[in-house]
Formats: C-alpha cells, structure tokens, sequence
C-alpha cells in the first residue's frame, strides 16, 4: 500500500551525497523525501574527521557555489583551518578543515530541519520499485510504499557490506551500523554491472593516553581560511591543533609479523582498494626501503576523547593493531577505543550513468555517491548535488544539466567516471583536470553561481552576495586598467620591489600586478594607484580574484582557446538510438565498446579509452548520412 | 551538422615518389594568411600566381605556382590554397613545414574528403567511399608510423617519454600530495631535471635531422688506396642513377665532389682520390673544402681490393676524422666469390663495382645509415610526424622552464609539460591522468 504523500523525488541516504541531494531540490521547489535507516547518523563523518584538500576543496567550493551546504558546515564544525599549497600558485591551492564530528553533523541536521519543501523519514529500503522501466518509488522495511517522479540511491557502502578485522569478518554499513542487504540484492537483479570495491579506517585512540610533549605541533593557518564565500571567521568555533607521530622500524616487524592473518593478504578481501589510500601493511609491503612514514593525528573534536591517527589504516588483527599503535612514538601508552577496519561493498559501474547520473538503465533513477565508485566526503557531496538537480529538473520535465570538464572539477569528475569508470574508489586530485588553471578554489562563484541562480539553487541572499562582488571585481579592474603608473612615480627601492628592474615606460597598474616579482598589495600601495575602498564582506574576495586573474591571464586565455576548441565535439550529441554496428568502417571492438558505453556527445566518445580520432571521424560522418 | 573546428590542415595530395609537379594544400581560416606568408602573395580567388615561395629565413623554397578557393567554394568547403611546387620529397617537406609552422597541422587520414562531406560539398553517394577511405588510409599510416618507429629512433623517443613522465610525477606529486615529504618543486630536483630533459629532446632532435638529411643530403666519403676500385665504384653508384649528376654549385673547381640522388635525397660523395697532386692554388682551396666536408662526413666508405688484400689492412685511420662511422667495402667480390651485401658483422659490405653487383643493395644499405630506411614518402611523412610532436614537446617544455624561473610556481610548468605530454601521446599512444597518478602512486608512498 502506498504511503498517501506523491513526492517528486525521493533521496534515500543521509550521508554527504544524500543530504545534498535532497536539499538542492528542495531548494528548487521540489516536494521531496530523505529516507535514512537511522536520522541520528545524518551528515556522519564515517571516516577521518576532515573535509577539504587538493582537489577536494575544489568540490566544496563548487557545492557551495550552486547553494550547496558543505561548506557552510565545515565552518560551523571546523575545528582547525589551513590552506594547502599556499606557497604554490592559486590554482592549486586548497583548504582544508578538521572537523568536530558532532558540531558538523549538527550543523547538517539544523540546515536539514530548516529546509522547505524536505521531509525526512526513519526507515531502511528495501526495494525499488519500478513500472514500464522507470523508477516510481521505494518499499521501506516496514514494506510501507512511497511514490515519487524520481528516485535519488545514495547509500555509500551499505551495499552488501562486509567489515574485515584480521580474518574475522561480518556484513555491516559502518561500524556499528547494519549493510543493506535487501536492497543490494534487489539491485543485483537489476541489468546494472555490480563490482566490489574496499576501503578502511584506523583504529582510534583514546586522548587521555597520548603523550603530546614528545609529538611535532601542526597548528592551523594564522588568519584562518574560510570555506563558504559566505562565511566569515565569526563561524568558527575554538581552533585547536593537530599533531604529528611516525611509525618506526619497530612498529613495521610488528606489521609483517602480523601479515599471515592479514584479510588482504590472505586472500579473504577481494575488493579493490584505493592506491592513494594504502592500509598500512600495504605501505610497508610495497615501500619495503622506507623507514618510517608520517602519522597525523586528528582530534575528533572539541568534546571528543578520541583521536583519529590519519596514515595507519588497517584491517589487522585487533592485537597486532595494539601493538603496531603502541610502537609509535608519544604512543606507548596508548588505549584504542575502536579497531581499525577494511569494508568491503558493492559499487555500479558509472559508465552506465549518464552525465546527470541518471542511469541508462532504469529512467528516474539516479545514483551519487560511493554507489558510484568513489570516495570521500566531498566527491559525493558534489554528486549528490548535481543528482538531486537533475532529478528535481526530470521531476519537472525540463533538461539536464551537467557542468563541463572546464566548468567544474564537478564536470571533470562526473565525466571521468561515466566515459573511463573506475578500477578502484575514485578520489579527485587537480591532475585530473586539464584545465586546473581555470578552475580554482577562489572562482568557483564566478564558475556556477549565475547557473546555479537560474536552476533555482542559489537563494536570494547568496545571489545578491555575488552580484555585488561580480560588479566590483569589475569595477575595480576597470581602475586599474585606467590608472596608469609612471616611470616618475616609482622610487629606485619600490621599481626595484615591484620590478626587480627601473620601470622604463608608462605602464597599466593592471600589468604591473601581472609581473612575476610585483603583486595587489605592492601595485596598489603606490599613492598614483591606492587602495579600493570597501568594507563589504567580499571586498578580500575580490582584491584576491583581480589579482589572480591578472597573473594567470597568458595562461588562462590559453586554455579558453583550448576549450574554445573543444565545445564543437561537446555539442554534437549522439542519438540515443544510434546502432553501431552500421557505422561503417568501425572496428569490431570500437563497435562493441561504444554499443555498449553509448555515450552522449561526440566528446565524450573521445574520451573513452581506445576511441581514435578516426573512429569519431567515422561517426560523424555515420550521423551526417542518418540525417540525409 | 554544425561546422567542426576550423584548424588549418596541411598536407602534400600528390602521390608519393618524384613527378614533375607536387601539390601541398591547405584548408581552414588560416590558409589565406598562410599564403600570404609562403608567397607574400593571396592572389584572386581560382587565379593562378607564379612566384617564389619564401621559408622563414627568407631563404627560396621553390618557384611555383599559387592556387586560393574561398569558402564555400573550394573542394572542402572552407579557404583552400594550394601550392604547386617541383616535385620530390625534399622541396615538398619543406614547403609543408613552413605551412605547420606557420599554423597549419599535419592532416589526418582522409581529412580533406571528411571536410568536404562534413560541410555538404560531396553527396551521399560518394559518402559510401569516405568510411573505406578513412579506414584505409588510417590503417596505412598506422603501419607506415609502426615502420618508422622501429629500431633506435623507437628507443630514443620512448627513453623521452619515460623522462617526461618521470619529471611530470615529481611536478604533479608535490602538487597533488603537499602533505607528503616529497616537495620537489621547491628543493630544486624539478628545476635541475628540466634542464636535463631539454637536452635529451634536442639530443633527440639533433639525431633524427631527418630534416637535415632531407634537405642537405648525406656525405659520404669513399676512400681507399689507389686501384682499390673507388672510380669504379663512384661510377657504379652515380652511373646507375638515371637522374641528374651535377657539380655543387659554386664549387665547379671542386672536381672531387659529386652529387648523386637517392631515391630524391642528395647523396654528396668525395672520392678522397681527388685529394693528392694539387699544386694549383685555386685547386688547393677546393682540396681544403673537401677536407672540411670530410671531417663532416655521415659515414666513410673505405673500399679495398677483396681479391689482393682480404684482410683489408691497407685501412688508413690517421688521414680520415675520428668519429664518423666507416664501413669496409669489399671490391672485386666477383674475383674472390665472397657474397655481396653486407657480412653477419655488419662490418663489411662485399660488391663487384665493375660488373655492378651489390650496387643496388649497397644503396638501400646508405639509406638505411642515414635513418631513411623509408623510401616513400608516404613513410617519410610518418616520421615527419613524429619530429613534428617532438618539437612541439620541446617547445612546451621550454615555456614551462620559464615559467618556473620566473618564480610563479610549479603548476604553470605543470600545465607546459602536460602540453608536451600531449604533443608526444601522438606518437606513443595516450597516456591519460590516471596512468600519470599510477606513476605517482607506484614511485611514492602515499597515504594520508
């Protein structure tokens, strides 16, 4: 029997994918339901208790950018602040925040509970339900029905769960939480391509037992950094620091001699682990010549007595793992409150989605998230938006929309998976991005805020934000492409500090900035150009963007004739029902391969592994025929 | 259909090998400019215009003939110019060079018949044959780029794409990994590394000149003690050659230097006989040239009589340059029954100069010295092809050791060596961002 509310999307998941998911349409206007097993766990931090980094960082910025609510959590949680990369230049340079648990979570469940037009509602789901090959609800435990348009599964790795501890191992979603096995089997018999994936976590420990006058001080950057364009530093609660431990030619006999009841290398795991995330004993195993590796030690929290030392990920047994930690200098005493653990779930192949994440298979269904392959808080926290979008825009019949890879580190990441997949949890780094220089922490406004405004992401308050800023950063380019700074303006000792040279003409301030030695704050300290006047919230904001964009110029116009370039296979799409095996000239595996991927634009057929530029030569002049 | 991108491509549409007239044609937005630079000269539209056309150093390629066709009125529907040059490869090569680096790109295979479909100058009908054209000519140039890759050239090219790789891992890793005790940016490794790769490119460069071979042809010396047979053996090689034997211009004193062609390649000989006895002061500045294109030479030939000195111990090392490669050349194998061609040692090369036995294999073993083991052009183009992403690698890598200097940080390198990646992934195959970050991970522990 079906529940009396029709809702126009259903999210089920509560964690960072889901709850974006569901309050990005919500905010469009969209009557929509978030279904958790537990409401307690909403916005839970199941691994280290950190949000941001290279690449990550990117994605929160961009979350925020369309209306997202990640990073205005981290400022609420954020207990430690820094900015990777800051001697590097802007566009590889990222924030980073350790979070206390329960103040993030709660600031999720208070943006939760505030939001229009969302519902939240306790109960597993067990099944999907599906008419005419479209999604049309979900079937709870309690086999109660709910109906909607479109259908969010954002449910992390609850799919088929296993956690491993040495050689014992159970099902389970997360420590202390039950896997979600009906459904995983459900979906087993759906035509999607199931795969296993592992991941892992150390074993936590116990504050009170640490000795920190022997371990290296990490304090966080001084000003703190702010994650939301938003925000200011008023948000933050007390800021502590982190500390730094290493392993030790001690603590890695002690791994080795645990190797023979290791579920990794005996066999037992068969899921696939991330390379930049190496459990511990994978680290001594494959670096047999390093001594010693880093250990940073994350506080959970201001209220918490438990630690969470980053770098020794492990699924050994729990003895091998008291003493491993044990080894380890300031550590001698230690107590662990929880053991280190691998999981292993289920993931969907994501080249069966399309670029809104809808899958090919079943319409209306969307899936973001570790569902998809990934990992981190931050990757799915950008999916879930983006799928939440696109499912509140099919519940309205309008269309799709996806950033593009020069867009969105969100653009980037969604067509990473859905043209190449993924071999093991996909974790976003800038390499990944062609066209890093263009996409910045600090533009992510200027990148997605007007899109986000017109899908009906962004509210008002945040709209008027960037409009304003938009306007003076403008503004205030335009002065000091006019403010011209003479040769007589100049000193020897500030030519020389700006130039490392006399100046020998009359020279825009505006191109003075872009010079190598010179900066903002040197140009427009000169009396002939002083400084822009404003105590707006965003007028730090804008001095930074006027900066950048006048130091990256070259670079960047560079890479906008690349993209300029590359938009005419972008727009060029290829029919749903195209039959390959008609283009003529394709070989039999390119056939196979792209009957089976059907991707939607010429671009992204490029971008598929194997594909030639002759084999795209080929299916445009397939599509030109079909047309005649 | 939308139009595709507008980049001009180049290409020689003439049929390989030495006619009278070679066509290289241009099509795309830039052709006209390129004209303009090639002949100083766009004449009206189907005009035919007969001038110079003109290389970057003002030096003269050819005199020939100018054809423009705007668009839409062209074979491809877009600007089309064309350039009717002397045929053979070299005036050819040098006349689509100029085109590329004048903006142009190198055509892919059926390009021109694609854009004529594409933007609805060919019906349907001839539609039918551009699928099997592409996929012919795509297959060909496959095989043609394999050929072309092999042997040392292919081991070269891959040890530079293992340096650039290497050097990509340092420069991405402390990037993508700040956290990670492996900043080679700021300790110097970077900088030092680029420094080494740039010479290996040019290293590289320098050593497949196919260019310069192309243009200004092999020298070859062919010494020996009198009577080895040399006269006999300059006359087989210049005899059999049906085409033009000529004196190098400017040097008509010059009697013992000889220029024979090699299917269309310059071959320069000096017969070293032609050194002695010179009493003439004129005659004597010729000997002195000869002895300075001798110390240049590509490769020595040191010909001896098989039949009275097998051992060939007449061999005089100290009037010839150390360094230049020799090969022993076997004369009168007629005499001593030894097997023409080249022996297991690849030392010695046995011919009978007088009967003209071998002089056929003795000349696809030069062009195989000189790295032109193509012999079409058609294979000479794929090699092309491959100096061409070189040194557009190299010229990327060269901004991006700027862009270091100056201070502004590792990712604008970043972004220069990435281009160079790109520009060689033409030759070795893809190399996308996850085998980079599978590099990474395999060189670093990483894992925080």
């Amino acid at each position: 029997m079906f529940h009396a509310d029709h809702y126009a999307v259903i999210v089920v998941g509560g964690g960072h994918a889901g709850t974006e998911a569901a309050l990005a349409s919500a905010r469009m206007g969209q009557k929509t339901l978030l279904l958790s097993h537990n409401i307690d766990t909403l916005g839970a931090m199941s691994c280290n208790p950190a949000i941001g980094g290279i690449g990550k960082g990117h994605l929160v910025r961009e979350v925020d950018a369309l209306g997202g609510l990640m990073a205005k959590a981290a400022d609420r949680g954020g207990i430690q602040f820094r900015t990777l990369n800051s001697r590097k230049g802007p566009a590889v340079r990222a924030t980073r925040a350790q979070a206390d648990r329960a103040l993030y979570k709660a600031a999720v469940r208070a943006a939760l509970e505030e939001q229009e037009n969302l519902d939240l509602f306790q109960q597993a789901v067990d099944d999907l339900i599906v008419e005419n090959g479209r999604a049309v609800g979900v079937t709870t435990q309690m086999g109660l029905k709910f109906r909607a348009d479109t259908v969010v599964l954002t449910v992390g790795t609850f799919l088929g769960g296993r956690i491993h501890i040495g050689l014992e191992n159970y099902q389970g979603g997360r420590a202390g939480d039950p896997p979600a096995n009906a459904l995983s089997l459900r979906l087993r018999e759906q035509p999607f391509t199931v795969e296993r994936l592992k991941t892992g976590t150390p074993p936590r420990i116990d504050k009170r037992s640490v000795n920190f006058s022997v371990l290296e001080e990490q304090p966080g950057d001084n000003p703190e950094p702010v994650f939301s364009f938003m925000a200011d530093r008023s948000w933050h609660p007390q800021q502590i620091p982190c500390h730094i431990t290493r392993t030790n030619q001690q603590t890695h006999d002690i791994i080795r001699g645990g190797m023979d009841r290791s579920p990794m290398y005996t066999g037992v795991i068969e899921g696939v682990g991330p390379r930049y995330c190496p459990s511990i004993e994978d680290k001594v195993v494959r670096f047999a010549d390093k001594d010693s590796h880093q250990i940073f030690i994350e506080p959970e929290g201001l209220t918490s007595n438990e630690l969470y030392p980053n770098g020794i990920s492990t699924s050994l047994p729990f003895d091998v793992q008291w003493e491993l930690v044990r080894s380890m200098k300031g550590f001698e005493q230690a107590r662990i409150t929880r053991p280190g653990y691998a999981i292993e779930y289920d993931f969907f192949d994501p080249r069966e989605l399309k670029s809104s994440l809808e899958t090919k298979h079943i319409e209306a269904l969307f899936f973001a998230g570790q569902i998809n392959g990934t990992t981190g808080y931050e990757e799915a926290a950008a999916q879930g938006l983006l799928a939440g979008t696109n499912a509140a825009l099919k519940a309205q019949n309008k269309e799709a929309w996806c950033p593009r890879r020069d867009e969105a580190y969100l653009g980037v990441l969604v067509d990473d998976l859905i043209t190449r997949g993924t071999q093991e949890p996909y974790r976003m780094f800038t390499s990944r991005a062609e066209y890093r220089l263009m996409l910045r922490e600090d533009n992510a406004d200027l990148r997605l805020t007007e899109k986000g405004r017109e899908l009906g992401l962004v509210d008002d308050k945040q709209w008027q934000f960037f409009e304003e800023k938009r306007e003076a950063i403008a503004k205030e380019q335009q002065r000091l492409k006019e403010t011209f700074v003479r040769p007589n303006d100049l000193s020897i000792e500030q030519a020389h500090e700006l130039l490392g040279d006399e100046l020998r003409k009359e020279t825009r301030a505006i191109e003075l900035i872009a010079r190598p030695k010179s900066d903002y704050a040197k140009v427009t300290s000169l009396a002939v150009v002083g400084p822009m006047h404003s105590d707006k919230p965003w007028a730090e904001q804008v001095r930074e963007q006027v900066e950048i964009q006048a130091k990256y110029s070259g670079y960047i116009n560079r890479q906008v004739a690349e993209v300029e370039k590359s938009k005419t296979a972008e727009a060029v799409s290829l029919p749903e029902d195209i039959d390959y095996a008609l283009v003529k000239g394709l070989s039999a595996e390119l056939t196979e391969k792209l009957a089976r991927l059907r991707p939607q634009t010429i671009g992204q057929a490029g971008r598929i592994p194997g594909i030639t530029p002759a084999a795209l030569s080929l299916l445009l002049i397939h599509l030109k025929k079909r047309s005649a | 259909m939308s139009e595709r991108d507008t980049d001009t491509i180049a290409a020689v549409i003439t049929p390989p090998g030495r006619g009278g007239v070679g066509i290289v044609r241009l099509s795309g937005s830039l052709a006209f400019s390129i004209a303009q630079q090639v002949a100083s000269k766009v004449p009206e539209p189907r005009m035919a215009h007969y001038g110079p056309f003109i290389d970057h150093d003002e030096s003269l390629i050819d005199n020939g003939i100018l054809l423009c066709f705007k668009a839409p009125h062209s074979y491809t529907g877009e600007d089309v110019v064309e350039f009717q040059a002397h045929g053979g490869p070299v005036v050819l090569d040098r006349l689509l060079q100029r085109c590329v680096a004048s903006g142009a790109r190198l055509a892919n295979a059926g390009e021109y018949t694609e854009r004529a479909f594409l933007n609805d100058k060919i019906d349907l009908a001839q539609a039918e044959a551009i699928a099997d054209l592409i996929d012919a000519e795509t297959t060909a140039a496959a095989k043609l780029a394999a050929r072309s890759l092999q042997g040392e050239f292919s081991e070269r090219i891959h040890n530079l794409v293992s340096a650039l790789t290497h050097l990509r891992m340092y420069v991405e890793a402390a990037i993508d990994f700040p956290e990670e005790e492996i900043d080679f940016l700021s300790d110097g490794k970077v900088a030092g590394d680029v420094e080494l790769l740039i010479e290996q490119v040019e290293t590289l460069l320098a050593a497949a000149n196919v260019g310069r071979v192309m243009r200004d042809g092999m020298t070859l010396v062919i010494a020996g003690r009198p009577n080895a047979g040399k006269s006999s053996l300059l006359n087989a090689l210049v005899g059999n050659e049906s085409a033009i034997v000529t004196d190098i211009p400017g040097t008509t004193r010059d009697v013992v230097k000889e220029q024979i062609q090699l299917d269309g390649m310059p071959l320069h000989l000096i017969d070293t006989a032609g050194l002695r006895d010179s009493s003439d002061v004129v005659e004597q500045i010729g000997i002195q040239r000869a002895h300075d294109a001798i110390a240049q030479a590509d490769r020595i030939l040191w010909v001896y009589d098989g039949d009275a000195d097998p051992e060939h111990r007449s061999f005089e090392e100290s009037n010839l340059p150390p360094h230049v490669p020799v090969t022993f050349l076997h004369n009168k194998a007629d005499k001593t029954g030894r097997k023409i061609g080249l022996d297991a040692n690849k030392k010695v090369f046995a011919v009978s100069a007088k009967q003209g036995e071998g002089i056929v294999e003795l000349k696809a073993y030069l062009r195989q010295t000189m790295g032109l083991e193509q012999t079409t052009q058609g294979e000479f183009l794929a090699r092309r092809r491959h100096i061409d992403a070189i040194e557009r690698a190299l010229e990327h890598i060269r901004t991006g050791k700027a862009a270091l200097h100056e201070g502004l940080a590792g990712e604008l390198m970043a972004e220069d060596l990435r281009h160079a990646q790109l520009a060689l992934s033409e030759i070795t195959g893809e190399f996308s961002a996850d085998d980079l970050l599978g590099e990474i991970f395999a060189g670093f522990c990483i894992g925080k």
